[in-house]
């Protein structure tokens, strides 16, 4: 159902059409025709005039005052302006914080590099030095720094989680066993590993002996 | 420059990789003169096979030459063979250190052939010289089932044979009695089970030799003793010195109870660390001239230094010691008897640890894969 004021308009245009003439928001095409309209129609002529004329008023309010929501709406090339600046000084600051971002990621990035580095020494350490070269290099330091009494000379006998080996000269023998064996002292000079051969099923000593 | 210089690092690099290469394959093809089997040739025991394709492989700038298969052997005298030691020996180690592999509780009668496992590794400086073989194996003792026994035994592994194998008789009797009477509970319980014992007690060891420094906190422990109401040698009490993980010169007062004259006598060492777990750590055997109703101090050289098998120090609480053996002047030996065990401590870990032998360890195996049936058969083959 149209309302009166609907139906006093018969052919004249819309009041949101008026408005947006006002404010030249209209498509070319759309907006000659209703310029076409306007001419000939006093009504909707005043019409337009009275949103001329409020538009002026909320321009002229909107230069004095603080900008509020609403108001900006009434003007939107400061309302642009506006926006053009918060995005500018939004990507000011996003750029400001690129550059922390990116310090940050080069200060982390060679520390990853840095302990990437000492992960793969130690690894290749592990992997190509004995242990026993890593024990006597890590004794000799401390005993450098004074960290540590000095160590026996000689003959080391000694059991490992592979089996017991006896140390002299520089040169080690190991008699490996499996982790099932149960290792034991064997005698003043001798240390000595006991464990079932899987496949004979028979049981198997072994020992180291050091003078 | 900096082109230049890496170029440099580069060939340098590959110059080091390919000499250890060369020097690599250089010991895989001289491989089978590292290795040496000697056995006399009027030894009751002779290789059958020396297909012992030793492995060769670089670590740092050291060698490692490793020997990981079984010798096959064959008795080719006219008496049972009940244990053997083999010594293994590297010139690069001797004559401070070698090694040995023995199996004990065999029963290979003539004719027949058994295998002895050997997993050794050498590892060497690259720039070691040495003539001849690195690894030379050969043999130290054969055992025969009349305890009388061959071969060189420069490594006293004659003694520790004929432990082993009276030992072996002993918990045979034991528990072939316990099949007879049927005590199939008990037996199991002897036998674990059947269940492998996947973390026994373990302690890691490290024996040291010549003048040791004092430890700052060292002090000196009493030795407690446990005794054997059997035994011809009993201790009466020592002292031991201790500092954190390590013992030094522990020592033993022991009187000879018996009417015979002894010469040698088998201390065993019993480790409680500070969670009060046991650790039967081992046994040393010393000679002693004992006569008759006599006492005498048993002491024990060099330092002994205990860690858990990954390498964190134990802190030793408190020590013991027992009579394993002893050997009469005569030549025969006192063991324990399970009896002597079992009223010698009410400690089930303890005792469990006191009376388990090599051959207890082979039934349990035996038992473990073919049952009690497996193991009747067994314990009556061997009666």
């Amino acid at each position: 159902m149209k309302s009166a004021n609907d139906a006093r308009r018969g052919n004249h245009p819309e009041l949101a059409e008026l408005a947006l003439w006002a404010s030249h928001d209209l498509p070319w095409p759309r907006r000659f025709r209703l310029k076409r309209h306007l001419d000939a129609c006093a009504f909707c002529s005043q019409q337009a005039a009275q949103f001329c004329s409020a538009r002026e008023a909320f321009r002229h309010d909107a230069q004095s005052q603080t900008l509020t929501g609403y108001e900006a709406i009434a003007d939107w090339q400061r309302l642009e302006r506006e926006m053009v600046g918060n995005i500018a000084v939004g990507v000011a600051a996003a750029r400001c914080i690129d550059k922390v971002g990116r310090k940050r990621f080069r200060s982390w990035r060679g520390a990853f590099v840095g302990a990437g580095m000492a992960m793969l020494l130690a690894l290749g350490w592990m992997m190509n030095i004995p242990r026993e070269e890593s024990e006597h290099l890590a004794l000799s330091l401390r005993r450098i720094v004074g960290m540590n009494r000095s160590q026996p000379s000689g003959t080391i006998l000694q059991s490992t989680p592979d089996g017991i080996a006896v140390r002299a000269q520089g040169a080690t023998m190991t008699l490996l066993h499996p982790a099932s064996a149960v290792v034991t002292v064997a005698g003043n000079a001798s240390v000595g590993a006991l464990y079932v051969d899987e496949d004979s099923g028979e049981v198997t000593i072994t020992n180291v002996y050091g003078q | 420059m900096g082109n230049r210089l890496r170029n440099l690092g580069a060939a340098f690099v590959l110059l080091i990789f390919g000499a250890l290469q060369a020097c690599n394959s250089a010991y895989a093809q001289d491989a089978p003169r590292w290795l040496s089997i000697e056995f006399p040739q009027d030894s009751p025991v002779l290789p059958v096979s020396s297909d012992l394709g030793p492995i060769v492989r670089q670590r740092g700038m050291s060698m490692v030459l490793g020997i990981h298969t079984s010798l096959m052997l064959r008795n080719t005298g006219s008496r049972t063979i009940c244990g053997l030691t083999l010594r293994v020996e590297a010139p690069d180690l001797t004559p401070s250190g070698r090694g040995s592999v023995s199996v004990p509780s065999l029963m290979v009668r003539p004719g027949e052939v058994f295998p002895v496992r050997m997993d050794v590794e050498v590892r060497r400086p690259f720039d070691a010289k040495t003539e001849g073989p690195i690894i030379q194996i050969s043999l130290d003792c054969v055992l025969f089932s009349d305890l009388t026994s061959y071969g060189p035994d420069r490594l006293n592994s004659r003694r520790a044979l004929v432990v082993y194998e009276l030992e072996a008789r002993r918990d045979r009797r034991y528990l072939a009695g316990l099949v007879e009477s049927q005590q199939w509970t008990q037996l199991r319980q002897e036998l674990n089970f059947g269940l492998v014992d996947l973390t026994p007690p373990q302690l890691g060891f490290e024996l040291l030799h010549g003048p040791q420094p004092v430890g700052r906190n060292e002090q000196a422990i009493p030795v407690g003793v446990v005794p054997f109401r059997g035994s011809p040698v009993q201790p009466m009490g020592g002292a031991a010195k201790l500092s954190g993980n390590e013992i030094r010169a522990p020592q033993v007062d022991v009187r000879n109870t018996s009417q015979k004259a002894v010469r040698n006598v088998e201390m065993g060492w019993i480790l409680r660390d500070q969670r009060g777990r046991d650790f039967v750590a081992g046994s040393v055997a010393t000679p002693v001239s004992l006569g008759p109703v006599q006492s005498g101090r048993l002491t024990e050289q060099g330092t002994l230094r205990f860690s858990q098998p990954g390498g964190q120090p134990v802190t030793i609480d408190a020590v013991m010691a027992f009579v394993n053996d002893v050997e009469y002047a005569d030549g025969n030996f006192w063991i324990p008897s399970r009896r002597d065990i079992i009223e010698a401590t009410s400690d089930p870990i303890l005792r469990r640890a006191l009376s388990t032998s090599p051959e207890q360890q082979r039934l349990a195996e035996v038992y473990r894969r073919r049952g009690m049936s497996g193991l009747e058969a067994e314990l009556s083959k061997l009666k």
